[in-house]
């Protein structure tokens, strides 16, 4: 294989960052055991862009999200929500940023054990008082809130269901209607696509768009050919390091192979 | 970001996945030394207890025990006796469920308190540090007896229902605290940590993520602590807390034999009931839960109650927990008023006194009379007890527990091949056979310890072997109930795989079940010990031997400072007991693993984006 030189044209989406980007990476490097998940990585993500994560298995893509929502820190380097230095802030003042940042990760994050109403509603948690929190979580009622966004992930039934009874797909969209409820300006998704048949993939990916109040979502993909759709920018990880940084419209099937090869 | 993106670099992953490899060697000098060390403890243990001069079996003593049996079929049975009984029955009942709700509650707390999952991050260092006092304030208090925290208590509080419930409350409350926080750190999932990024306030995110997650468990061990409670319960009689127990112990020093099997027979029934209640409730939450085998528990009954209550293929429903919650809630208060016990007792100025004397006595440990030599040999003599205590349990239970674990539905054979009838004529010894070891098993773990202890020391002079084989009996009903349950689930499709194959089904299972089934077996006899040495306590009080002996004798005596240095050496013995068998479990489990941190808990996982 050919030296497949980082493509970072730079047209990716410096053009929407006049503002205070949303998520920022300043020469992150993750270290996982004894090699480099991410390997001294910079990226800026401005409001409203539409970025898909693309790169093969192992190359830091999760990792990377991890970092945007705050469920990781760097080894070196720093990560800035909203234009903020995550590691200097303290612990209330961070919780209040992540707030802002919904993410749909590949495990859901789904309560098992209890009925769907309640972990949708589990997504306003941070907007709501711990005595209603607790009355519902009681009296097991849902409002009007709680049943619109089911309407919208095509659940409405499954209102009063056992999460745990749920199909994989069902509960995928159980974990967006929480995003959902939880108002975040920007989004962050792990292949949410992965297990969907194309029609679903798209509906999936478009209700995460609406989703973030923002517009802004960074989402991984396993199919590259998504990402001609709905995205304004394609980010490429190779061996955690950023190596495609493109418009959509510039992505070749030369440089999908290149990002795609074995060693 | 100019360099070359596939320059040469040694792939970090190419060192990760080789295995050692094991030699016969290896193999040898593992069975070996098992063999020895094994051979060695064994043969300690008997020295002491067999090589004391004056021999061991008190003649003069079998006729009481004869006595005893002769009358095992003319139990006393008249109406005022009876009622007696009910009354006795009941008090125990509610003992039990006060005690098992105390310690819930004491858990739930400590639980939250110390699990590291209701923490969103490490927390500060004065919490950390606290962590760590409760931590260690947790371990001493589940290290010493529930017998013997009632014994303190009453110097403190004088015979009130509240030292029975206390005691109960104490160790229980401490062991509950430590299984829960495991089971909330082994909570499956990212939701509570993900609640917590989404902007969900602490308690908020506590009650809609990590409390559901982990309930189906909580309430297993819930459940499981009522049958502890209740056995405990029974125990304390020996104190003079009402109900069984106590009936039992008076008879017994009366020589009331009738009376004796009419109390016995009460407590099997009362034992069967909570315990099949209980099974029903643990396997509804295992058919709820998520179904692995948890071995996040700290002690081994909590293992096995857990497993024990593994999904089936049986459509999930929650009738007989929901009606325990309805049920059981107003049942507690029914069964505080019925105790009798009062929290006054806590805040009178005598108390206060009486503790501040205690504590001041404690705090200032010394030798029996004799000096170390004695204490020395009193801890010999309790791992002597430990070692041959569960000799017999181990003993008694191959001898049963096959019997008691239920056939699997390979095991009952194909159903088409003979007709319906002569199927139940086939099963039927099997069914008998099953219904006694069974019986037998709950009546060694239903009568407490220290009813054996009394019995034993009709046969046996006090010493060694009259504790050794009380606290074997009671340790085979609780082991064999436990090992049977584990048996029941072993694997059997390699052993019919395998008949399949031409093997004769003898040696298949020999080949395919019976490794396994050792495995369990080892694994829960390593557990039970750990919980038989701090049982010493118990016979040592009656009379046996070993540190027991000397807190019984120190505490009858109100020798406070003597009775400090037998639990300080106790707290000891235990938690040396309690290291070794936990490096000697992790050893045969195969992998010499170091544990993973607490921190980072999934390592795996964190890389997942979810930490």
């Amino acid at each position: 294989m050919s030296g497949l030189r980082p493509v970072v044209d730079g047209t990716g989406g410096s053009a929407l960052c006049r503002s205070a980007p949303v998520f920022e990476l300043r020469g992150v490097t993750v270290v996982r055991g004894t090699h480099r998940a991410l390997d001294e990585v910079d990226l800026v993500v401005g409001p409203g862009e539409r970025v898909a994560l693309l790169g093969p298995s192992g190359a830091g893509k999760s990792t990377l999200l991890a970092l945007l929502s705050g469920a990781t820190d760097p080894d070196t380097g720093a990560v800035l929500l909203f234009g903020e230095d995550l590691a200097r802030l303290a612990h209330r003042r961070r919780r209040e940023l992540t707030a802002r940042v919904g993410a749909l990760t590949q495990d859901l994050d789904l309560v098992e054990h209890v009925r769907v109403l309640h972990n949708v509603a589990a997504g306003r948690l941070g907007r709501i008082g711990l005595g209603p929190a607790l009355l519902r979580l009681l009296t097991a009622r849902a409002d009007d809130e709680v049943r619109e966004v089911l309407a919208r992930v095509d659940l409405p039934w499954a209102l009063h269901a056992r999460t745990q009874h749920l199909s994989g797909g069902e509960r995928q969209r159980v974990a967006v209607a929480r995003l959902l409820l939880q108002r975040a300006e920007a989004v962050l998704a792990d292949e949410p696509a992965s297990s969907l048949d194309p029609t679903t993939a798209r509906d999936v990916l478009e209700l995460l768009r609406g989703s973030a109040t923002t517009g802004t979502t960074v989402v991984s993909l396993h199919q590259p050919s998504a990402a001609r759709h709905t995205f304004t920018r394609v980010v490429g990880l190779r061996r955690g390091r950023v190596a495609l940084d493109l418009p959509p419209g510039r992505l070749t099937d030369d440089l999908l192979d290149d990002l795609y090869a074995r060693a | 970001m100019t360099g070359l993106l596939d320059a040469p670099r040694l792939s970090p992953a190419a060192g990760r996945h080789v295995r050692l490899g094991v030699t016969r060697a290896a193999v040898l000098r593992r069975r070996g030394t098992t063999v020895a060390v094994l051979a060695a403890v064994l043969v300690l243990a008997a020295w002491r207890a067999f090589g004391a001069p004056g021999g061991v079996i008190n003649t003069g003593g079998a006729a009481l025990l004869d006595d005893l049996l002769a009358r095992a079929l003319s139990p006393r049975l008249d109406a005022e006796f009876l009622l007696l009984v009910a009354r006795a029955t009941a008090t125990t009942l509610a003992f039990a469920a006060v005690g098992a709700a105390g310690a819930l509650l004491v858990g739930l707390l400590g639980g939250l308190a110390l699990s590291d999952a209701a923490w969103s991050r490490r927390p500060p260092l004065p919490v950390r540090l606290v962590r760590t006092a409760l931590r260690g304030v947790l371990v001493a208090a589940r290290s010493v007896h529930e017998l013997v925290w009632a014994l303190l208590l009453v110097g403190v509080l004088g015979l009130d229902p509240l030292v029975a419930v206390l005691a109960l409350v104490v160790p229980f409350g401490a062991q509950t605290a430590q299984v829960y926080a495991e089971t909330f750190d082994g909570v499956r999932g990212g939701a509570h940590a993900a609640l917590r990024r989404a902007g969900a306030p602490r308690t908020a995110a506590i009650l809609y993520a990590l409390v559901p997650g982990a309930s189906p468990l909580l309430l297993s061990y819930a459940f499981y602590r009522f049958e502890c409670s209740l056995r405990s319960t029974v125990l304390l009689g020996l104190v003079g807390v009402g109900g069984l127990g106590q009936e039992l112990v008076v008879s017994l020093q009366s020589r009331n034999w009738e009376e004796v099997w009419t109390l016995v027979l009460a407590l099997l029934v009362l034992s069967a009931l909570v315990e099949a209640w209980s099974a029903r409730v643990r396997r509804e939450a295992g058919s709820l839960g998520d179904a692995r085998p948890v071995v996040a528990a700290a002690d081994a009954e909590g293992v096995g109650a857990l497993a024990a209550g593994r999904a089936d293929s049986a459509p999930p429903t929650r009738t007989w927990t929901r009606w325990s919650v309805l049920v059981g809630l107003p049942g507690l208060a029914v069964a505080w008023w019925w105790t009798g016990a009062s929290l006054e007792g806590l805040t009178d100025s005598l108390t206060w006194q009486l503790t501040q004397e205690l504590v001041a006595d404690l705090l200032r440990p010394a030798l029996p009379d004799g000096g170390g030599s004695v204490l020395l040999l009193a801890v010999l003599d309790t791992l002597a007890i430990a070692v041959l205590a569960m000799a017999v349990a181990v003993l008694l239970t191959v001898v049963l527990a096959p019997w008691a674990a239920a056939p699997t539905a390979s095991a009952a054979g194909p159903r088409d091949r003979s007709g319906r009838t002569r199927d139940i004529v086939r099963a039927a010894p099997r069914a008998a056979a099953r219904l006694v070891s069974r019986t037998v098993l709950l009546g060694l773990r239903s009568v407490p310890p220290t009813i054996w202890a009394i019995l034993a020391l009709f046969v046996f002079f006090p010493g060694v072997v009259p504790g050794a084989v009380a606290l074997g009996l009671y340790a085979a009903g609780i082991l064999g109930r436990l090992v049977a349950e584990a048996w029941e689930s072993v694997d059997r499709r390699p052993r019919d795989a395998l008949v399949r194959a031409g093997v004769a089904p003898w040696r298949a299972g020999l080949l395919a079940v019976v490794p396994p089934s050792v495995q369990q077996l080892t694994t829960y006899t390593m557990y039970r010990f750990e919980v038989c040495v701090r049982d010493t306590a118990v016979v040592g009080v009656v009379g046996a031997a070993g540190l027991g002996r000397l807190l019984g004798e120190g505490l009858a005596a109100f020798r406070y400072p003597v009775v400090a240095t037998a639990l300080l050496a106790s707290f000891a013995v235990s938690v040396a007991v309690e290291l070794t068998s936990r490096r000697v479990r992790r050893g045969l489990s195969g992998n010499l693993r170091p544990r993973a941190r607490p921190f980072r808990r999934a390592p795996a996982r964190t890389t997942r984006f979810s930490v």
